[in-house]
């Protein structure tokens, strides 16, 4: 399929966050552009404030400093019973109701002089995104990186990634995503002629136990991987499942996700990301309850093992770096 | 809410429902509340796993609404669990779905409920939730639903009522677990460290270690010292008693020395996580087991004694009510149809003893009864020689 040239008109987006500097997702060093907003609900998501499609509160209680110091949020303009103390703690920090946060957004947030309260996620133009990722463009450059963009789920937002990946292209940025594919086969083919490495998560093969840790089935997104594989051969593929224990850090899924991806060439490289439980604090600054809580991250000698696998499938030595993140 | 009252030959038709997360004596309360009204003479309904069985009819062959008459009701054993059965989370304001399109989302489902809820002649709903439901059903009264909450709580937390039901049993459960740790770690010469339900309150840690007379009891409302538990320990566990017993609430909480931030984030962990570099990854989340296997390793590693860590957390909620929390159900039943009697809407019934009140949600939620730290409890406890994680 060639790569078209049409310009979309100027959509935003709401990016979560934009990491620069980072080494593992895709060539060189990279500019990992996040958006909020998924269509999973996986439940060791370790980047829960990118679930939601809206910016959306987030409160570190680390940073108040309390009633009597402060208060503010306990009066208006912030919405009645949304912010609280605990009368009779032995601390005056401020608690949030949830529940009742629902109202509150940039301009009130920008209100706690501690800056305990933020909102996650900003409303940005393509051209606002791209002055933030070209401030790295000689990095790219000597590295072969460029940008990445992620989520949530990035292509769900067809029109503004399509906008912002050709955008990059224009400027002679080096372009990755980074999906999960549960989406309309129509926004993926939107997306990708403006992508040179598609990072694509296998999370599990099996559609039951699928839908019972992500919400769906994998049917669909089989189905997109395959239709990309054949439709996009320029694109360099890499399979990646993260790795969570009694789940599917075993050897019958590693060798499920390799007899899907080796029959296509183009799916360069396949890589293991050990579940790890950075994102857990986050969960607690949105008032979430993190569902996976008791997983245990795998250890050392079973991502050796599953990894070896992968190496030899795709004819590497032992010495040889593999694609274990 | 709707104005047009009765159904069939009933003068008024009142709904009742049942939060996520099980609480012995659920079915008392459904029994309490029913013949209250079926005295009256008003039809009472119950909805099935929540909010379900009104949502989504379609799952449930012979109805999502069970209408609780005298005839079902005098059968129905107060000891038994759930008759409405229970969904993993009620919150139609967050209503997990799959769309038309296979993507997972949240949708706001609370005005299509109160259509629902008009649709079905329903003209006031008890509800039967802890502290989050009540926040959730305080949302649907400012919506305009006719609601009445019963407070249902392991931790005894909920605010604006001294006891909620549920509460003892678990105590109860937890009584008697802690004997037979106890027995262990005295037949075995350890030092059992047990963690108990209770992430914001120490009710049942400071309660059940009273009981049992433990040494040390760690609730959250009294920062520990680890070093200091340690030293007590070493004076009570001794050749001629050779063994301790800890209890631990699961949201205890060590003093912590200068509390130095996280370290700067591998690019590996900037990669996977947006927002971990940031401010908002130095949380600590709890996970079941963590309290207990923090102060069982930091004993065992200051004292010359081995630990036992053990964690009871949830399974204390199960079981048959005690006498106490079955009387306090099926009167919390009656007090919520009395408040729909009197229109007491959008309140919460509350026990203060010896009386049954009626308390505004507004004033129910975002409060939490904690243990007062100069309160009796917390000077019975002392004067017994529990330690309770720091000396004042």
């Amino acid at each position: 399929m060639s790569k078209k040239n049409v310009k979309p008109s100027a959509p935003t987006g709401i990016v979560l966050n934009i990491q620069r500097y980072c080494t593992h997702d895709g060539p060189g060093t990279r500019t990992n552009v996040f958006l909020k907003g998924c269509s999973l609900r996986c439940k060791w998501c370790g980047n829960p404030e990118s679930i939601a499609f809206k910016p959306e509160l987030s409160y570190d209680p680390r940073k108040c400093t309390g009633k009597e110091a402060c208060g503010i949020c306990l009066k208006a303009p912030f919405p009645e019973g949304t912010f609280y103390v605990v009368e009779g703690a032995a601390d005056d920090t401020v608690h949030v109701n949830w529940d009742l946060a629902g109202d509150c957004d940039e301009a009130l947030a920008s209100l706690c002089p501690e800056g305990a309260l933020e909102m996650f996620g900003n409303e940005m133009t393509v051209d606002e995104v791209l002055e933030e990722v070209e401030k790295d463009e000689s990095f790219y450059r000597s590295t072969g990186g460029g940008l990445t963009l992620s989520g949530g789920e990035c292509l769900l937002k067809p029109d503004f990634s399509a906008a912002l990946l050709m955008g990059a292209h224009e400027r002679g940025i080096n372009t990755a995503i980074e999906t999960a594919c549960n989406v309309p086969w129509k926004y993926v083919e939107q997306v990708l002629p403006h992508v040179d490495t598609m990072l694509h998560d296998l999370k599990l093969m099996d559609p039951e136990r699928h839908k019972k840790w992500t919400g769906v089935s994998n049917k669909r997104i089989l189905e997109n991987y395959k239709k990309a594989y054949e439709a996009f051969p320029d694109i360099d593929f890499i399979a990646r499942t993260p790795l969570i224990p009694g789940i599917n850090a075993d050897e019958e899924h590693i060798r499920a996700v390799l007899e899907f991806i080796r029959p296509h060439k183009n799916v360069i490289d396949y890589e293991l990301l050990p579940y790890h439980r950075f994102g857990l604090g986050k969960y607690l600054s949105l008032g979430v309850k993190y569902e996976l809580e008791d997983y245990k991250t795998p250890s050392d000698d079973v991502v050796k093992h599953l990894q070896a696998i992968i190496d030899e499938a795709f004819g590497r030595t032992g010495e040889e770096p593999g694609g274990t993140k | 809410m709707t104005q047009e009252i009765g159904h069939g030959s009933f003068l008024r038709r009142i709904a009742i429902m049942v939060g996520a997360g099980h609480v012995s004596g659920i079915n008392a309360v459904v029994i309490g509340a029913a013949k209250a009204a079926n005295k009256l003479g008003w039809e009472m309904v119950g909805i099935r796993d929540g909010f379900d069985g009104l949502l989504y009819p379609e799952r449930y062959p012979d109805g999502g609404l069970l209408t609780l008459d005298t005839k079902l009701i005098e059968s129905l054993d107060p000891n038994a669990a759930g008759l409405l059965g229970q969904a993993p989370r009620v919150d139609p304001f967050h209503v997990r779905t799959v769309n038309e399109d296979d993507m997972v989302e949240e949708v706001d489902m609370s005005d299509e409920l109160i259509n629902k809820l008009q649709a079905e002649n329903i003209d006031a709903l008890i509800a039967v939730v802890g502290g989050r439901g009540l926040t959730i059903m305080y949302k649907l009264h400012r919506k305009g639903l006719n609601v009445v909450c019963v407070p249902r709580s392991i931790e005894n937390e909920i605010a604006g009522t001294m006891v909620s039901f549920g509460f003892n049993t678990a105590l109860s459960t937890t009584i008697e677990l802690l004997d037979r740790v106890r027995q262990a770690a005295q037949a075995a010469h350890k030092i059992g460290v047990v963690e108990v339900l209770g992430e914001q309150a120490g009710w049942i840690a400071l309660q059940a270690g009273i009981a049992v007379g433990a040494d040390a009891v760690l609730i959250p409302e009294i920062p520990y010292d680890l070093q200091a538990v340690a030293s007590r320990l070493q004076d009570k566990v001794t050749v001629t008693r050779p063994y301790g017993l800890v209890v631990v609430a699961e949201g205890a909480k060590q003093i912590v020395g200068d509390g130095k931030p996280e370290g700067k984030a591998s690019s590996l962990k900037a990669s996977l996580s947006p927002l971990a570099t940031g401010d908002a990854s130095g949380h600590v989340i709890r996970r079941s087991g963590k309290a207990a296997e923090t102060v069982a390793n930091g004993l065992q590693l200051q004292l010359a004694e081995e630990t036992l860590p053990m964690v009871m957390g949830p399974w204390v909620r199960g079981g048959a009510p005690t006498a106490v929390d079955r009387q306090l159900a099926m009167a919390y039943g009656v007090g919520a149809m009395q408040a729909v009697k009197e229109g007491s809407y959008g309140s919460m019934v509350a026990f203060i003893p010896p009386n049954v009140k009626f308390v505004p949600l507004a004033e129910a939620i975002n409060k939490i009864r904690i243990v007062p730290v100069d309160g009796g409890f917390v000077k019975i406890a002392r004067s017994l020689g529990i330690f309770l994680g720091s000396e004042s």
